[in-house]
Parts: structure tokens; C-alpha cells; sequence
């Protein structure tokens, strides 16, 4: 079975519009969490947010499609990363348009991150918008897909917080079955007064910066962003330049409550184990583990015990969450590409906010940025509403 | 794969088969909506109350199957383009209407389209393989896809497979903005001679249990689904026949289509061309004069034709041109709104 090799990465987030910015900032252990100065809400003056510093007028003009009609948030986002990624590539508009280019995407909130104009539309009140064709979460792979006259196999997953795990996995697996040559992977959600209001409900926003991992942890801060991989089949890769190789995935059902992982984490561990059976690796092989860790009471005390179920001694980990928020079905995307920079230079990045880890285990995440540290292999988690858990097996080529 | 069994909820009387024995009732609104089960004895009330009526659809048509075949499940797959869209909405109403103040998150959990197969996992206590697809149009294509790779790779032997879809209020205002129904409703009886522009609103749950490998078990085969975007009529005919080759069929291996004709003047001709082109000969069986249209309605075709070859008698709404020889093959094709177009290939098991 051919291998899955990633030729091209582009990223956007709290901490940069493209992976170079991002990169600087993870070197530097500098967050991108903030007081929010671009969404609407009253919960700006409540929360810290992982907003991207522009606006979506700016990011449109940047990426070439300044007045544009029924662009949301989701969209644009989505657009930067996948022109850095079809860049970073080097894909020429014939390979981008061939029918054995798969094109994967995700979303949670699509494009009800416009809330007052679906609000409007939706009860009928006043002119329509010009977002009638925007709100659905798979408008924005739709979208591209015109944009970039995109004929192969398409599809957009909605696994809430796992969702863009998900496009990487179908994505490799896809090529490896022969059905595609080359997929584009990836997700994107706009941060949306829809997500700040819902996890505000359910009371797990933290007032603070989030705390991964920390025993005093509050919660989670909501980001936003995009990523997307260019993956293609080794045939064709030739001399091209080579991030890394997708080499496991594993995808379960944690089968417990609606909104909260298990105690005994029966999801996160199928998932990781899955994976790394998949890379035919076993666990003491890998190298750094990027984590879900959201800062949630919940889910960080699950995942420790999960990774310390599956690992024993946990190798180094950390949530990039500290830097960009959770950017939901953008994460799993954002934290691959975080990783395959992590692989590619041999450096760590440290895990912010994290000042007394979780007490019983005999780990902490990175403190502190390290260069010149192997990695040959690395874990990358995605867990979400629903049960949902995903882990990807990311190695170097 | 192969269907052992299924379940459907859908504006017809489906889901108890009532449909084949005391035929196809007539529609005469906008929006179809579905004939829903006597939930109560598969649902705990706690439970219903709190439940969107997509997640309510899918557990309805679900929990049967999962509660004979639980034991043997490898994973859920979904496809849901809208999910839950009336519990979205509603949530989206509050933060405006309250101006962000406190609400209940039930509606947010809710609101994910991951929540069908999320709560179907969590009824069944299914740990495997759990994915929901959420591209309009061809979201439940794209989820056999899925099943077929899992089959394809030796991770699952036996999945639940389905595609689900609301009607909700503001949904609908949304698309009748921008011009997806008529404007003046005609009833099912001659939704399809209509000769209007757009096309009425429907809503449904169709749940499959597949298999890998054939057995006895088996009602109907998928033998493999393809799908293409935006395309010309002329790509149209050129991705069925590349389908077929694929699948080292001609067009002659084909005895019956499922045609997704929805009234609509503007997009239908899709479906003539096909057929006059490439299957000028053959069967055609229509069903959005039963359930109208919604992202994932292939999903009912796919119930339709298996029943088909059950031996079901297929109600005499449905046949577009009567079959002159047994049905051993039968290629779905179906489009949302001419931008999105998937086939499923289908054959006696």
C-alpha cells in the first residue's frame, strides 16, 4: 500500500496568518489568547478569546477576493490556509482540478457564525443577506470547490471538536485505497457568538487564559482558525519538499455522555491505541504528543488518564491550546501542522499557562522550548461532543 | 456491502412497511413531514424530551437495529447535512432575542449534526468507529464511501449506515429566500409534471445495517457510489459511464434507475439526459413524489431499491417506465440542486 506523504501545510490562527508566524510564536511561548477586539459580543469583556487579529474585510483583501459577496467568518479563514497550503505545494491549478484530488473539509458552525443575519433570514425579517448560500457547515467546502474548479471526490465532516482529525484520516485513507491520488485536508470555524453563547452554557469558558493540564485549570478559551495538509501518494512526490508522512489514525466512540469523556476514557484510549496499531509502531516510539487538552476539568483529567493508560511514561506533550484557543473543527488541522513544525525543525514548544500540573501522574508538559530534540514520531489527539475521539500517528518521512 | 436490514422514517408510511400494502399518501403542502413512530417504547421520556427530532429520527429508526445487532456493530456512520437544525436555530434565537444572557445549553449540544450517530453510540454503547458527514448534497454518498473504505481496509465487518435530515422553520425560510421552492405549491400528485421552478421540502431517517461480505442475511449489495461537482450535463455522463467501467459494468448491466426528479423545470433536465443518453431502454422508478426533496433523500432511494429487490411491490407512484425484465442492477442518481450529483450502484445481493 502506497505511502501518504504531506507536501504542503498552510495554517491561520491567534497566533499568525501563515506557518512562519506561527512557528515564530510557539518558539517564543507567546499566546495569541487576548481581549477579543473584532466579534460582537458582551462576553469580549467577560472572556479572553483566541481571535485572529484581523478583520474579515482585511483577511479578504489578503487573500485576493475583496468584495466578495456571502463570505463569512468560516469562509475566509479557510481560504488563507488552503492558499498557503496549494502554495507551500506547489500545485498547479491542473493538479488541484484533477479528479483524483480529493478535497476534505470541516466545520462546526459553518456559517452561522454570521448570527444576526441568519437570525434575520431565518425568521424572514427584513431584505435577505447575501449569506442564503453561506450558513450550512459544508458551504464553505462547496465554496472552494468552485473557487478552485475542484472535480475530484469532496466531502465535509462535522464530528464537533474531532471534525478536521477526521479530514486528515479520510484523506490518507483515501489514497492509500487508490480511490484519490492526492487529498486536501483540513477545517476551519470562525470564532461565533453561537459557540461563545453555547459553551457559556455549559459554563466551561475559563475567565482566564486557558490552563492545559493544570490541576486549577478553568475551562476553555474559544479560538478560532484554519489549517489545511496537502497530502498526496509517494509516487508522485518526486523531489518535492516533504513535511512528514501519515502513518496512523484511529477513530472511536467514547459512548458515555452527550457533552463529557468518560473517567476511564474508553474513547481516548481506542483511539490512540488504534492509531498507533495502525503506524505499526508501539507506544514507546513516540516522540512528542500534542494533546487535546482544552483546560476543561473534563477532558484533561480524562486524557491523563488515557495517555498514562496507553504510555506509562508519558513522552513530552503539551496543548497548543495555550497559544491559538480551541479553534473546534479547525484544531485537529492546526495542531498537525503545529506538530509536523515541531518535526520538522527538532524543537519543543512549551505548553503555556500549565503552573501546578495534574496531581498523580508523574509527568508535566513542556515547559520550555528545546531545540535539537528528535522526532521521529508524534500523537496528535482530537475529542469532541458526542463521544467522538480521533489520534493521528504523524512520522517523519 | 451488503443491507441486512433497515429502517425508515420518512413522510410515507415507512417505517412499519405500510407503505406496500396500503400505498403512497398524497402531499399537499410545501413541506413534507415525516410520519413519526410511537417513540415511547424505544425511547426513555427523559431522553425524548430533550431530543432534536433529526437525533429523534435517527434513534427511532436506529435503536431497533442497533438492539438486534449491537453485539456485532463495528461503528455508525451518518451523513446529515443540517443536523439539527431547528435546535440550532432556536439557540440562535435565544442569544439574540436574551441579547447573550443566560441560556440552557441543551439546544447547543443538541445542535451538531455529530449528534445523531453521538447519541445512537451512546443508546448502543458503541465504542467503534463513529462519523458523521455533513456535504449538503451528497452527504450520504460520501458516508458509504466511508463504510466501503472501512470494509475495503478489514477495520469494520458489520456498520450502522444512514442519512438523516430535518424540516426546520427557519431552514426553510432560508432556501425559499433564495428561491429552492415553488411558489405556488401543486400537490404530490403532480409535483413531478409540474413544469415550475423549485421543488417542495422533505425530511427523513434511513437507517441501514451493512455488511462486508455476502450471507444469507443479505436483502440487497452496494456495490459502489461516485460522486461530482458542478459539473456539465456532458461530465454527467461521462463520470456514470467511467462509474460503470470502475465497476467493469456497461450501461446494458443496468436494468433499473432511481431517478431524483424534483419538479424542479430548472434542474430536472439532468435527469432526462441521462436517461434518454446512456439507459434509453431501462426501468425508471422516481420517489421525491413520496418524500419531496432534502440533502440526504438518496438515503431513501437506497431503502426503496432494496426493497425492490426484497420483492417488494414498488407502488405505482414510483414507476416512471414499468421494467420488461427482472431488476438484478440499479444505478441512484440523484442532484441537489444541480450543483452536487452522486451515484449509488445497487444490485441483487
Amino acid at each position: 500500500m502506497t505511502r501518504v506523504l504531506i507536501t504542503g501545510i498552510g495554517v491561520i490562527s491567534a497566533i499568525g496568518k501563515n506557518t512562519a508566524e506561527n512557528r515564530i510564536q510557539l518558539q517564543k511561548g507567546q499566546t495569541g489568547i487576548g481581549k477579543a477586539t473584532l466579534i460582537d459580543s458582551r462576553y469580549v469583556d467577560v472572556f479572553p478569546f483566541g481571535e485572529v487579529p484581523y478583520s474579515t474585510e482585511s483577511l479578504m483583501e489578503m487573500a485576493g477576493i475583496a468584495g466578495e459577496k456571502g463570505i463569512t467568518r468560516t469562509d475566509i479563514l479557510a481560504t488563507v490556509a488552503l492558499q498557503e497550503a496549494l502554495a507551500s505545494a506547489g500545485m498547479s491549478p491542473e493538479e488541484i482540478s484533477a479528479m483524483d484530488t480529493a478535497f476534505i473539509s470541516a466545520s462546526t458552525v459553518g456559517g452561522m457564525s454570521m448570527t444576526d443575519e441568519l437570525y434575520r433570514d431565518g425568521n424572514k425579517i427584513g431584505l435577505p443577506s447575501d449569506y442564503l448560500s453561506s450558513y450550512i457547515c459544508g458551504a464553505h467546502t462547496l465554496k472552494l470547490a468552485n473557487r478552485y474548479q475542484m472535480k475530484g471526490l469532496s466531502t465535509t465532516f462535522n464530528t464537533a471538536c474531532s471534525s478536521s482529525t477526521n479530514s486528515i484520516m479520510f484523506g490518507a485513507k483515501l489514497i492509500k485505497s487508490g480511490r484519490a491520488k492526492r487529498a486536501i485536508v483540513g477545517g476551519s470555524d470562525g470564532l461565533a457568538k453561537f459557540t461563545i453563547n453555547g459553551f457559556n452554557a455549559l459554563r466551561i469558558l475559563s475567565p482566564k487564559p486557558c490552563m492545559p493540564f493544570d490541576k486549577d485549570r478553568s475551562g476553555l478559551t474559544l479560538g478560532e482558525g484554519a489549517a489545511f495538509l496537502i497530502l498526496e501518494s509517494e509516487e508522485l512526490v518526486g523531489n518535492k519538499k516533504v513535511y512528514g508522512e501519515v502513518t496512523g489514525y484511529g477513530n472511536t466512540n467514547d459512548a458515555f455522555h452527550p457533552s463529557s469523556i468518560s473517567d476511564d476514557a474508553i474513547g481516548i484510549i481506542g483511539s490512540i491505541s488504534k492509531a498507533i496499531e495502525t503506524a505499526q509502531l508501539q507506544p514507546s516510539q513516540i516522540d512528542y504528543i500534542n494533546a487535546h487538552g482544552t483546560g476543561t476539568e473534563n477532558n484533561d483529567i480524562s486524557e491523563m488518564f488515557g495517555l498514562n493508560n496507553v504510555f506509562g511514561a508519558i513522552p513530552p506533550y503539551q496543548s497548543t491550546k495555550s497559544y491559538t484557543g480551541h479553534t473546534l473543527a479547525a484544531a485537529g488541522g492546526i495542531e498537525a501542522v503545529f506538530g509536523l513544525l515541531a518535526m520538522e525543525n527538532s524543537e519543543l514548544y512549551p505548553s503555556l499557562n500549565c503552573i501546578n500540573p495534574i496531581e498523580g501522574y508523574d509527568a508535566s508538559p513542556i515547559s520550555a522550548y528545546q531545540s535539537a530534540y528528535e522526532i521521529k514520531h508524534l500523537l496528535s489527539n482530537s475529542f469532541g461532543f458526542g463521544g467522538n475521539c480521533s489520534s493521528l500517528i504523524l512520522s517523519k518521512a | 456491502m451488503y443491507i441486512i436490514d433497515m429502517s425508515c422514517i420518512s413522510a410515507q408510511d415507512t417505517y412499519n412497511n405500510a407503505i406496500f400494502e396500503e400505498g403512497v399518501k398524497v402531499q399537499t403542502e410545501a413541506q413534507y413531514w415525516a410520519v413519526e413512530p410511537k417513540y415511547k417504547k424505544m425511547i426513555p421520556l427523559n431522553l425524548l424530551r430533550r431530543m432534536s427530532k433529526s437525533v429523534r429520527m435517527g434513534v427511532g429508526t436506529g435503536i431497533p437495529l442497533i438492539d438486534q445487532f449491537k453485539d456485532s456493530l463495528d461503528g455508525i456512520i451518518i451523513g446529515s447535512a443540517n443536523g439539527s437544525i431547528k435546535k440550532s436555530v432556536s439557540f440562535l434565537n435565544q442569544i439574540v432575542e436574551y441579547n447573550e444572557g443566560t441560556l440552557t445549553p441543551t439546544d447547543f449540544i443538541q445542535s451538531t449534526s455529530n449528534s445523531i450517530a453521538g447519541t445512537l453510540a451512546l443508546m448502543g454503547k458503541i465504542t467503534g468507529y463513529n462519523n458523521t458527514h455533513v456535504n449538503n448534497g451528497i452527504a450520504f454518498e460520501s458516508a458509504i464511501l466511508d463504510a466501503l473504505l472501512l470494509f475495503e481496509e478489514k477495520s469494520a465487518k458489520r456498520l450502522l449506515l444512514g442519512g438523516v435530515e430535518e424540516i426546520s422553520q427557519a431552514n426553510y425560510n432560508v432556501d425559499s429566500l433564495r428561491g429552492m421552492f415553488k411558489d405556488v405549491v401543486v400537490d404530490s400528485t403532480q409535483l413531478l409534471d409540474s413544469n415550475t421552478p423549485g421543488s417542495v421540502s422533505g425530511e427523513g431517517a434511513a437507517l441501514f445495517v451493512v455488511d462486508a461480505e455476502p450471507s444469507e442475511a443479505a436483502v440487497a449489495q452496494i456495490i459502489d457510489v461516485a460522486q461530482i461537482v458542478h459539473p456539465t450535463s456532458a461530465e454527467v455522463l461521462a463520470k456514470a459511464k467511467l462509474f460503470l467501467e470502475r465497476n467493469k459494468l456497461t450501461t446494458d448491466d443496468i436494468d433499473a434507475l432511481f431517478l431524483g426528479y424534483n419538479g424542479n423545470s430548472e434542474t430536472d433536465h439532468y435527469y432526462n439526459e441521462l436517461q434518454e443518453n446512456l439507459f434509453p431502454t431501462q426501468a425508471v422508478y422516481v420517489y421525491k413524489n413520496l418524500v419531496a426533496d432534502y440533502y440526504t433523500v438518496s438515503s431513501f432511494a437506497v431503502w426503496l431499491a432494496a426493497n425492490l429487490f426484497l420483492g417488494k411491490k414498488m407502488p405505482s407512484e414510483v414507476i416512471k417506465k414499468a421494467p420488461t425484465k427482472p431488476t438484478e442492477r440499479i444505478l441512484i442518481y440523484n442532484h441537489y440542486e444541480g450543483t452536487q450529483h452522486g451515484f449509488i450502484l445497487m444490485s441483487r445481493p
